[in-house]
Order: C-alpha cells, then structure tokens, then sequence
C-alpha cells in the first residue's frame, strides 16, 4: 500500500493578539514580549490508502490543530502537507477537494438557515460534480445512504437530532467524493446508543467509498476500534504512533501507557474494575517543559529525560516512540 | 441491617411545558445505605440529572414534583418548607455539578467561597474557617493548599477547580453526596485522578454518593450499584458487577453492546436502532418497545417488576439471568 497523505515536519504557533497599549509601546520601540503558543511542533507522518489512522490525546495536545492542517483549513507555521505528492495548500488556501472534514458539534457546523438538501448539494455543484438540475436526486441518495428519509431535504437543522445532524455532516462531507476524510471528534457529543449508530454507518461508508481516514477523539476505546494505525500526541508532539493492536496491546511511552491505565475498562470478570491514574496535570504549552515534555509525570524519567528530548525513533513491529527508556 | 440513610418512592417531577407534561422522572423508586456509592446510569433525557436535582430540591419551574416521597434519614423532603431545605441543602447534603466553572463564584477567593460555605451552617470564626478548608483541599489533592485559599477560580485548572467543588461539598461532613456527571468535562488522566481520590473518600469519611453518569466504565470503577433509567423510569437495578455481567433487562444489555470495548475491532457495533423517546409524547405501555429487539404485543401494557436475587428490572421479556 501507498502512502496517499505525507506529512513532514508540520508546525503550527499560534501568536497572541497584542494588546493596544502593548502596539503603542511597540510602535515608540519598546520591547514587546510575546509568547506564541506552540500547538503542534514538528509533526511527520504518512497515511496509506485505504488506512485510518486514529489520533488519541488529552485537550490542548495540539490534535485538533493538527487535523485542521491536514483537512487544509489551517495552514502550517511551517512544514508540510501533500497528498499524493500535491501539496494541500498553496498560498494559504485549499487548492484540492480531495479531503473533506466532518467535525465534533454538529449543532455549530451545519448552516441553522439552510435546507439540508442545499447544504449537501452546494459543494458538489460549485464544484461542478453535479448540475444544478441533478441536485434533488444527489441529495436523496446521499440521505439514504446515511440512513435518513430523502423527504428531510426541506428541513433545517433545528428539526434533527444529535445524531441525524452528524449523519447530515456525514453526508455533506462525503457527497464531495473525496479520498481523504477528516474527522475531529464525530461521536464526542453523541449518546452511546447513538454513538454506536454512528460508528457504524462509519464503518458502512469507510469500507464501501475506501476511504482514508483521520480519525481523532480522546476516546481511547473509539480510537482503538476504528483505526488501523494510531498515533498519540502529548503538547503538540506525536509520541507514539504504531500498528493499533501492538501499540494498545503493548504500549512502548510511558505517557500511552498511563493513558491506557487511566481509563475504566469494562472488566466483566473481575469484581474490581482497575485504573490508575498518571499522576501530575498537563504542563502548559505556553511554557513546556525542559527536555522530555512529559517527564515532570513520568515515573521513568532521568536527568537525560530533563536535558534532552527524544526524537521519535523507530522500534521493532513498526512502532515509533519517543522516549530516552522506552 | 441499618436504616437505610435515603428512601425514595414513588418520586415523580415533570416539566409543565406549553407542548405539554414532560414527565422526567416517572416513578422511581430506591434505597441508599449509609456509605453506598450508587451509579446512576442513563443517556441524556433519561431523567437521571432531574432525579439528582428532586433529591436536593433544586427542580425549578416550570419543573415540579407531582408525587412520591423521599425521606432523608426518616425526614420527608417533599413539601418541605424552603428554609428547613436550605438548612440540610450543602450540610448534610451536597451536591457536585458537572461545570465547577459555573458552581463556583468566579469573583470571590477560593477561600472566601469555603468560609461562607462553612459559615452558612455553623458559627465559625474566620481563622478557623480558613483551617478547616485548607485541611479539605489537601484531602482532595491540591498541593500546598494553605497558599491558594487566596486564589480565584480562574487560577486554576479544570481538574483542580473540580477538586475544589468535590471539597466544598465534603466541607460540612454531609451524609450524601449527589455528583452529576463530574468527570464528563474533564480529561482522561484527570477523570482517574479524580476517581481515584472520590473512591477513597467516601470510603474514609463514610458519606454515602450518587454518582450520575452516561458512562458506564466509571460507574462499574466506583459503585456498589447501579440504577440504569430510561425515560423517566428506572429500568434496571442491582449491584453493578451482576447487572453488567448479565442484564436483565433488554435496554442495559444494547447499552453495553453499543460500547467499542464490547466488539472485536473493526466490526460493525451491535446498536440499538431508533432514538429515545420525546418525554412529551411517550409510547402507552413499556417505553423501550419501539427499539426492543424482544418486543412484542404484550409490550403496550405496561411492564412488570421482575425480581432475580438483588435485582430488579421492568420488563415484559427479561433475558435469561446467568450471574
């Protein structure tokens, strides 16, 4: 298999608005401290056709960020991002209409003053997927294969619930015929039973379009059971990233492996459920830590984890890590 | 057997709407010991936060209870006057919300906030006051506590804010502590933490806890029981390890199958098909019917209590019970 999304070195700061007084006393020359904040540092990796790739971390690990440079709706402070050998962004702007996103709240990223149907048809016919005149038939195949009754096209968004609204974002999305799809937290809002409904159609469209997919949720359990591959991201760095079943099976960073232990797991054997937590809290991105980012939590680290930060190198089984002890 | 510290019966709260009664909580019924943690399981809409808010008497209109008891250690708290309520409301029962960035005051100090919380019930003076909720917050794991009695909630993070809510509501020793849904908003790492430490509270201070959640996994890490409820009623009941391992009741079981966990990955999840019913409008016999794979015409009366040792559910056709 080949890889159809390259990504190398991807860095995005995010630089902080400057105050007016702050201007003032810039412009007479002053010296103006700014901080930006680092979301995601120097970030590679390859997505295969037909793969998904999940992308697991913690609020503010940069995961989001990244899956917004990836879907081409954010460009890199630095770096790079090709599909195919394409770049993905040229000038600052989307130049392809291969990757599409579907997004966390369905409530914020559907137009609450359009149609569904139109909100499904628009791309395609600015695009020229489709004529104008095919619309009604294109937009009630796509609702029926994502599960709802064409007759909603007249509908708005209000009218749906959590969970149709996501499969019209579904819709919306894939009606495009894209290769790539982005996917930033689809079932976080969802109830279980929704959630599950969801995964599923998922799963159905995945399987049926071969699609490629950017999966990413801080659900671990979500992650584990749609992706191929994984990678685990820690204040704007991949950490781990690997074959999903050898690296849940067998997590090589420390920070994966607390992660894994800190979640609840079902156990239906055994009396006591067990977890552990990581101890300590996510330092800031404003100021990361020294060396390794993780080793103020890390019951591992040395004074070389203090001094130096690991790079991610490559480990047996095709799993990468980066960890001085792993 | 002791008294059981919490008896509710029969407890119905509904939503006077101009679309019509929401019944919310229809009927529920259940007891808590001393030093119980009990899980209350539900998706959203299920009435399981409303049932928290009728135990402490925070339903506000157009929400009303319309019926049933819930007696407090032998004292009835429906009907009771609002002064008597508040006097037992945050002493010997408190409640932690899902968003501390909305319960606590984001203009006072932390330590202001614990003072009143403590000053609200008992004559305390300042100083001691101040002991006393630094003791608190070091019991809850905020390092170097003393110090940041001085600081506002803003200057802290969501976990730490969350464990400054945990300890306002330990601050008066309650004998029961309702928390809604208090880990949804916060990471995975710090969830744990925070399971963690509220498991080895409530063991260490005996206060008995509802512990509301759409999250099964953490309610089986902490609960001696679980209640799962469904529209309004509660569906299922018994101690968490049995009810998880063998279900009764058809609901609880395709809630359990929803989950990733319980499917190898990659194959498609085993759903429960259909949506929750509108509380407005709900189907006339068993609530779970459109979407119950064992569903049938007996279902549109309403459904029988089964009992199977500790458990309990409602249905018309419970699956077989292994456990």
């Amino acid at each position: 298999m080949s890889d159809i999304v390259q990504a190398s070195a991807l860095t995005r700061r995010f630089d902080p608005r400057l105050s007016l007084g702050d201007r003032i006393a810039a412009a007479f020359g002053a010296r103006v401290e700014t901080r930006p904040v680092r979301a995601v540092t120097d970030v590679s990796f390859a997505i295969r056709q037909g793969e998904t790739l999940g992308l697991v971390g913690e609020s503010g690990c940069g995961k989001s960020t990244l899956g917004r440079m990836v879907a081409g709706i954010l460009p890199p402070s630095a770096g790079d991002l090709r599909i195919d050998g394409e770049p993905v962004m040229r000038h600052g702007r989307k130049t392809t209409t291969r990757i599409q996103t579907v997004f966390q709240d369905p409530f914020a990223s559907l137009n609450p003053r359009r149609r569904i149907g139109a909100t499904i048809s628009e791309g395609p016919i600015a695009h020229r997927l489709i004529r104008r005149a095919e619309a009604p038939a294109f937009v009630a195949d796509w609702l029926a294969r994502v599960g709802l009754d064409p007759a909603v096209a007249t509908r708005f968004p209000h009218q749906f619930s959590g969970g149709q609204r996501q499969r019209v974002a579904i819709a919306r999305a894939l009606a495009m015929r894209p290769d790539i799809l982005v996917c930033d937290e689809p079932v976080a809002s969802l109830d279980v039973s929704i959630q599950a409904q969801i995964l599923n159609l998922f799963l159905d469209l995945r399987e049926a379009l071969g699609l490629t997919c950017l999966f990413i949720s801080h659900d671990l359990s979500v992650v584990r059971h749609v992706s191929h591959r994984v990678a685990i991201m820690y204040l704007g760095r991949i950490v781990e990233i690997g074959p999903a079943a050898q690296v849940y099976a067998a997590p090589r960073h420390p920070y994966t492996q607390g992660l894994l232990d800190s979640v609840p797991k079902l156990r239906l054997d055994a009396e006591d459920v067990s977890f552990q937590p990581i101890a300590g809290e996510l330092p800031s991105p404003l100021s990361p830590p020294s060396g390794c980012a993780f080793h103020p939590r890390c019951p591992r680290a040395t004074d070389l984890c203090r001094a130096q930060r690991p790079e991610l190198a490559p480990h047996p089984g095709e799993v990468a890590v980066a960890c001085h002890h792993a | 057997m002791t008294a059981p510290l919490l008896e509710v019966e029969g407890l119905r709260t509904h939503f006077l709407t101009r679309a019509g009664v929401a019944k919310a909580v229809d009927g529920v019924s259940f007891v808590l010991q001393p030093g119980e943690i009990l899980g209350l399981v539900g998706e959203s809409g299920s009435g399981k936060s409303v049932t928290g808010f009728s135990l402490i008497g925070l339903v506000d209109p157009p929400g009303r209870i319309v019926g049933g008891s819930i007696r407090f250690a032998g004292q009835e708290l429906v009907g009771l006057p609002a002064e008597q309520m508040r006097a037992l409301r945050g002493r010997r029962i408190a409640m932690v919300f899902q968003d501390p960035q909305a319960t606590l005051n984001p203009v006072l100090t932390i330590g202001t906030q614990m003072a009143l919380a403590l000053q609200a019930h008992d004559r305390v003076s300042d100083r001691a006051a101040a002991e006393r909720a630094a003791t608190m917050l070091t019991r809850v794991g905020i390092p170097d506590a003393a110090a940041r009695l001085g600081n506002y909630p803003h200057e802290f993070s969501g976990g730490m804010r969350q464990r400054v809510a945990i300890a306002m509501a330990l601050l008066n020793g309650p004998e029961l502590i309702i928390a809604d849904e208090p880990t949804t908003a916060l990471d995975v790492s710090i969830q744990a933490q925070i399971l963690h430490e509220m498991k080895a509270l409530a063991a260490e201070s005996g206060t008995a806890l509802i512990w509301i959640s759409h999250d099964l996994a953490t309610v089986s890490a902490l609960a001696h029981r679980v209640l799962v409820m469904y529209a309004g009623r509660i569906v299922e009941s018994g101690p968490v390890g049995a009810v998880l391992r063998a279900p009764l009741h058809p609901y609880t079981r395709g809630l359990l199958d929803s989950l990733p966990a319980m499917t190898e990955p990659g194959r498609r999840l085993r759903q429960i098909p259909g949506t929750a019913p509108s509380l407005l409008a709900l189907p006339p016999g068993c609530p779970f019917a459109p979407r119950c794979p064992r569903a049938d015409a007996a279902c549109t009366a309403p459904p029988p209590r089964v009992d199977h040792a500790e458990r309990r559910a409602l249905c018309h056709h419970p699956l077989e019970a292994a456990a």
